[in-house]
């Protein structure tokens, strides 16, 4: 009979290769164990429930070790021991089985897998079913994923923020885990498994951080283009500082000094930013005021996806103490948030901040060629500058409002730098309405308020009446003061 | 026979062409559509190929820019669906079709028009699914296609519509074939072969084929959802319309876990062949082999759900599920130890299809164990969407399906040509890929665990994970040589035509007692079976007690053999319709019916593209490709088997 393969093997050295390439598996998940350091390794954990999956995972994983020895031992074992030696055409003994083995095999690897299958069990239940009673006051947080950023509420404590969860130690934390658009995945792999945020199905998950200190967390399910740059940190802090971080995120900043650029960044802020960015949710009924305005922003999104102005946005209360910018992308200082505001995609590829915001546009509501916000240098250093500064202020009653600082206002000028990112001076729609002649609509909008009222009404608590056909999606501008409120209200109705 | 009462107006005469480009456009030979289903997944085979290796670029550094997230995700949702869909589906039709007629005594498959049938509609399926690169719209949305990210609101433009429609198409494909390939091996097994004599290559083609039949509508499905959400503004899994984005997915995996076991079983087989010949021994445990194919494929469709063991089902479905998966390995172990103990006390020939053989038991294996690790949920939540998943699929389908798959290329090359591949090419070539591919993908594991999520274009600096991606991305380049030395051996081996005789390998079963190729009516007389690896035992009888012990193997009138003894041979259905039989005379041996070749398939697959197209642009579309559609349809069902007045074979 003709044969083909002699001895184009040459055994010793692939016997060896072999053995060492089966056996590199082993080794390479041996060696991750030896980077426990790294920032989202699963080993090397910050928290009970990421403690007991890695636990299980190794108990696992040396049972697998064991099987992955013999069984590939056997194989490499068989394959050299019974080679043909030489040339022989040496028939084995035709054998069909045997029963005996084959009843071993099964029933052996059966009662492996009971033994793996009763701990995981036992720790589905323990981790899937509830915080256990006896772990201490539970924080209620709700985690919701939009695209590409993570938003998240403490409704106990009426606290909004974005991109950077704060966590007592030590604490069980109870999450609800919402998605606003499409599948993500909330993961903290040194502090807790991942769940999934899957739109019209809450979840539920919880996790105790048992060490002070900043955490990575990353999107894990694949939602779209910027799926790679939808990162989180988690903050775990001690009972004092989370406290103070609380209280904090219930003061309001301290008003900027006249002429400062943070004055000038708080202006540009207004007028450029704020469709979408709320910053100043510290006061009492701005939680739910910033639920209702982000559904909004997302409802204004979904019914135009192409050429929406308005998208949900990251909310930046005390924004000037976070540690990152761009949902875990940067370290967040003057130079890095520069950047981002004159060219976000430069460092999130996909960000709809781009595509959808105002300040990228032309007055026409084309994308402008360049791809920059309308503004000059100095005034995305000012919006950079007024953001860093966003920390807890003294606390001192009523800052927001400016002073007056002149007798005489000019309501076209607080016009021009508060509401055009939004209004129009003719009839044309940008986010909101076109405002011309809005002194003759004013008057007979709301029965009971006259033209004066309807306007100041609409400023000072935009969402008491909304124009049929568009969403509730102006902030509040109580703060721009009595005085610059009285000019605006002048010069709208001067408007034809 | 001589009626014919109905006719239908030809526009042109039946395909009668031997050579050229006619002769496999109108061809039925179930050989013929088995080269050209393996010429066109290996073509697709190497698009999907370079597809990863663009991927392994992009990410063999932190924050590299070689290709942007759009381009990356298309390329990982192309690379998914063409390996799964375009590459180990039709490769494993391409042996379908080549061995199964040859393996139970056969001269073609049941119904070999609809055999033609399935391959064009599936060439013309994967031309469209991958016509978005053409037109910039390349589907990007993941082969998983998650809704409602695979919606219209948040995906825009027509790429999800290609994958939809693509997958559609390529459905109805393979229930075809796998519809053909049950009724063939049930119906058409030369006498005396009982199912328990079947080769086991076979088998796991017949549990394959039905799995397919089952599990493909549940894909067909969840596709015309998908695409009449993006269509025409249903809300199945839009949850803006109340949809359930969690309903695509029980559909997707109820579809997607048996697809795994169809991916895997007919690898499964090929070593079952190969392992035995290359040992010079039997299969062993024979019936425990099988029987684990049929729990495996029965067991399949209660496990789904370990693919969501993140998405919040709550620890009850979660713990049934683990239950579930679990038990799955039991019958996994068993093959593999039933392949070991084929090889133990073996006179082994360790050739290029023996080594690609044993490395699929040795890298399945790694697969198999890195599923347990996964199929407990709360081990699974660091792991899910990391590269530790990856790791483990590409050990399952790359180091068990695809390595099982060249085995099978090497072992039946001689068959399939009539001339050897290059053992010297072939050992390099199963070299680099078994090294190449362990490179590439064992230090995946590792990322994984270092919490690197999938389907990302890119990662920071500061993660460490930089070292171990340019390792897997080197790995996949020496992986990708590997192939490269397999694309040479063929020219090489061609070139030099060592020819090789019937039985090269001194086979066991009926493809090697036919002429290598085997001539268009596969065997000159159809065997009659008496035992399992007949071919064997009839070369070696002095064998026959030490399988079948003393006395016990006296049953040569098997029960569920197709055939008694005392039918009339002639009225056998060796081939479907034989009605208008002709006589193969010039071969000299009588009844030999082949049926007659026909463009109708190829009409009839056009008219379904034509259709898909339609989706695509316009409603005038659909309208225009339906006189295609029907004539096709209406010629296919006109024309007979055999035209009475051809006297060619």
């Amino acid at each position: 009979m003709f044969r083909v393969s002699k001895s184009f093997f040459p055994l010793p050295s692939a016997r060896m290769g072999t053995a060492a390439l089966l056996l590199a598996p082993v080794a390479i998940a041996l060696l991750a164990a030896c980077t426990p350091d790294n920032a989202q390794s699963t080993f090397g954990t910050a928290g009970p429930i990421a403690e007991d999956q890695a636990n299980l995972f190794k108990f696992i994983f040396w049972i697998a070790a064991v099987v992955f020895v013999l069984v590939e031992g056997a194989v490499i074992y068989a394959a050299i021991r019974y080679r043909r030696r030489s040339d022989s055409d040496k028939l084995p003994y035709q054998t069909h089985g045997n029963t005996k083995l084959e009843i071993t095999w099964t029933i052996v690897p059966a009662i492996i897998l009971i033994g793996v299958a009763i701990p995981t069990l036992a720790q589905i239940w323990g981790q899937q079913s509830g915080v256990p009673d006896d772990l201490g006051e539970v924080l209620n947080v709700e985690a919701i994923g939009h695209q590409w950023w993570f938003e998240f509420r403490y409704p106990d404590h009426e606290v909004i923020t974005a991109n950077e969860l704060h966590i007592p130690v030590g604490r069980p934390i109870s999450f609800k885990i919402v998605s606003q658009d499409v599948v993500h995945s909330f993961w903290v792999p040194k502090i807790a498994g991942k769940v999934d945020m899957v739109p019209l199905n809450d979840n539920f998950m919880w996790m105790i951080g048992s060490e002070v200190g900043t955490f990575y967390g990353q999107c894990a399910e694949f939602c779209g283009i910027a799926h790679a740059h939808m990162r989180f940190r988690v903050i775990v802090q001690t009972e004092e500082d989370f406290q103070a971080w609380l209280d904090g995120m219930h003061t309001a900043p301290d008003a900027p000094a006249p002429g400062s650029p943070e004055a000038a960044g708080q202006q540009l802020f207004a007028a450029n930013c704020s469709t979408c960015h709320t910053n100043n949710s510290t006061s009492p009924g701005s939680y739910a005021q910033e639920i209702n305005t982000q559904q909004a922003r997302w409802n204004g999104w979904i019914s135009d996806t192409e050429n929406s102005l308005i998208v949900s946005a990251p909310n930046l209360t005390n924004f000037g103490d976070h540690i990152t910018l761009g949902a875990g992308l940067k370290d967040l200082n003057q130079d890095s948030l520069v950047a981002w505001i004159t060219d976000p995609s430069s460092i999130k590829i996909g960000t709809r901040m781009q595509k959808h915001a105002a300040i990228y546009r032309t007055p026409d509501g084309e994308l402008r060629p360049d791809g920059k916000p309308g503004l000059s240098e100095s005034e995305i250093s000012d919006i950079a500058t007024y953001l860093l500064s966003l920390k807890p202020g003294s606390g001192s009653g009523d800052d927001t409002a400016d002073s007056p600082d002149s007798g005489s206002v000019d309501g076209a000028a607080v016009f021009a730098t508060n509401c055009t990112g939004c209004h129009s001076t003719g009839d044309d729609t940008k986010i909101g309405p076109g405002l011309a002649g809005v002194g003759e609509r004013a008057a007979s909008r709301v029965q009971g308020l006259s033209a004066d009222e309807y306007i100041e009404q609409s400023i000072r608590e935009p969402g008491a009446s909304i124009v049929p056909g568009f969403n509730n999606l102006m902030p509040p501008w109580g703060h721009l003061g009595d005085d610059k409120i009285d000019a605006l209200v002048t010069y709208l109705k001067t408007l034809k | 026979m001589t009626t014919k009462a109905l006719t239908f107006p030809r526009l042109f005469p039946r395909p009668k062409a031997e050579w050229g480009i006619w002769s496999w456009i109108g061809t039925v030979d179930h050989k013929r559509i088995g080269t050209l289903y393996g010429i066109t997944a290996f073509i697709w085979f190497l698009i999907a190929g370079i597809e990863a290796l663009l991927m392994r670029i992009q990410l063999s550094s932190a924050e590299n820019t070689f290709v942007g997230p759009e381009t990356y995700n298309q390329l990982f949702t192309m690379h998914g669906t063409t390996m799964v869909f375009l590459v180990i589906m039709p490769l494993s039709a391409a042996f379908f079709n080549w061995l199964i007629p040859l393996q139970i005594g056969a001269r073609d498959v049941a119904f070999p028009r609809l055999n033609a049938l399935s391959f064009w509609i599936f060439l013309i399926g994967s031309l469209l699914i991958n016509a978005g690169w053409v037109t910039g719209d390349a589907p990007n949305g993941g082969w998983f296609g998650y809704a409602p990210n695979s919606g219209i609101d948040y995906n825009p433009g027509l790429g999800m519509t290609y994958w939809a429609i693509g997958l559609n198409l390529l459905g109805v494909a393979s229930i075809a074939a796998g519809l053909n390939f049950i009724v063939t091996i049930l119906n058409m097994r030369a006498p005396g072969m009982s199912m328990f004599k079947l080769p086991v290559f076979t088998w796991m083609t017949l549990i394959t084929s039905i799995l397919i039949v089952l599990a493909m509508p549940i894909l067909a499905v969840a596709g015309i959802q998908l695409q009449t959400d993006r269509l025409y503004g249903t809300n199945f899994f839009n949850p803006l319309g109340g949809g359930d984005p969690v309903m695509w997915q029980h559909i997707f995996w109820l579809f997607g876990h048996p697809e795994v076991y169809i991916l895997i079983l007919p690898a499964m087989g090929i070593v079952s062949e190969v392992l035995p010949t290359f040992s010079r021994k039997p299969l062993f445990g024979y019936p425990f082999v099988v029987f684990a194919g049929i729990v495996i494929a029965f067991m399949g469709w209660f496990v789904w759900s370990h693919h969501m063991f993140t998405v919040g089902l709550g620890p009850a479905a979660n713990s049934a599920f683990t239950i579930s998966t679990m038990l799955i390995g039991v019958p996994t172990g068993i093959k593999i130890f039933n392949w070991i103990a084929t090889m133990w006390r073996g006179n082994i020939r360790l050739n290029t299809a023996m080594l690609f053989s044993i490395s699929f038991i040795a890298m399945f294996t790694i697969g198999g164990l890195s599923g347990i690790m996964h199929a407990a949920p709360t081990a699974d939540a660091q792991q899910q969407d990391t590269y530790f998943i990856v790791a483990h699929f590409h050990y399952v389908l790359v180091g068990g399906s695809l390595l099982g798959i060249f085995s099978g290329i090497y072992y039946w090359w001689p068959k399939f040509t009539g001339w050897y591949l290059n053992e010297k090419l072939g050992i390099a070539n199963w070299a680099l890929m078994f090294i190449g591919f362990n490179i590439q993908f064992a230090p995946l594991h590792w990322v994984g665990l270092d919490g690197m999520p999938r389907r990302i274009y890119t990662y920071a600096e500061n993660m460490g994970w930089e070292g171990t991606n340019l390792l897997a991305s080197i790995g996949g380049f020496i992986l990708g040589l590997g192939v490269l030395i397999f694309m040479i051996n063929l020219v090489v081996s061609r070139i030099q035509k060592r020819v090789a005789p019937a039985d090269p390998w001194d086979g066991r079963t009926l493809e090697w007692s036919t002429s290598s190729p085997p001539p268009p009516h596969d065997f000159d007389e159809i065997p009659q079976v008496e035992y399992r690896d007949d071919f064997w035992f009839k070369k070696y009888p002095e064998t026959i007690a030490e399988y079948y012990g003393h006395g016990e193997h006296d049953q040569t009138v098997p029960s569920g053999a197709q055939v008694d003894d005392d039918t009339d041979e002639e009225s056998m259905p060796v081939v479907s319709g034989g009605a208008y039989g002709h006589d193969a005379g010039e071969h000299g041996h009588d009844k030999i019916h082949l049926p007659d070749m026909s463009y109708y398939p190829i009409i009839l697959a056009i008219g379904l593209g034509i259709f898909g197209i339609g989706f695509l642009t316009h409603w005038g579309v659909i309208i225009a490709g339906a006189p295609v559609f029907i004539w096709g349809l209406f010629g296919w069902s006109m024309e007979p088997v055999n035209d009475p007045e051809t006297k060619t074979s």
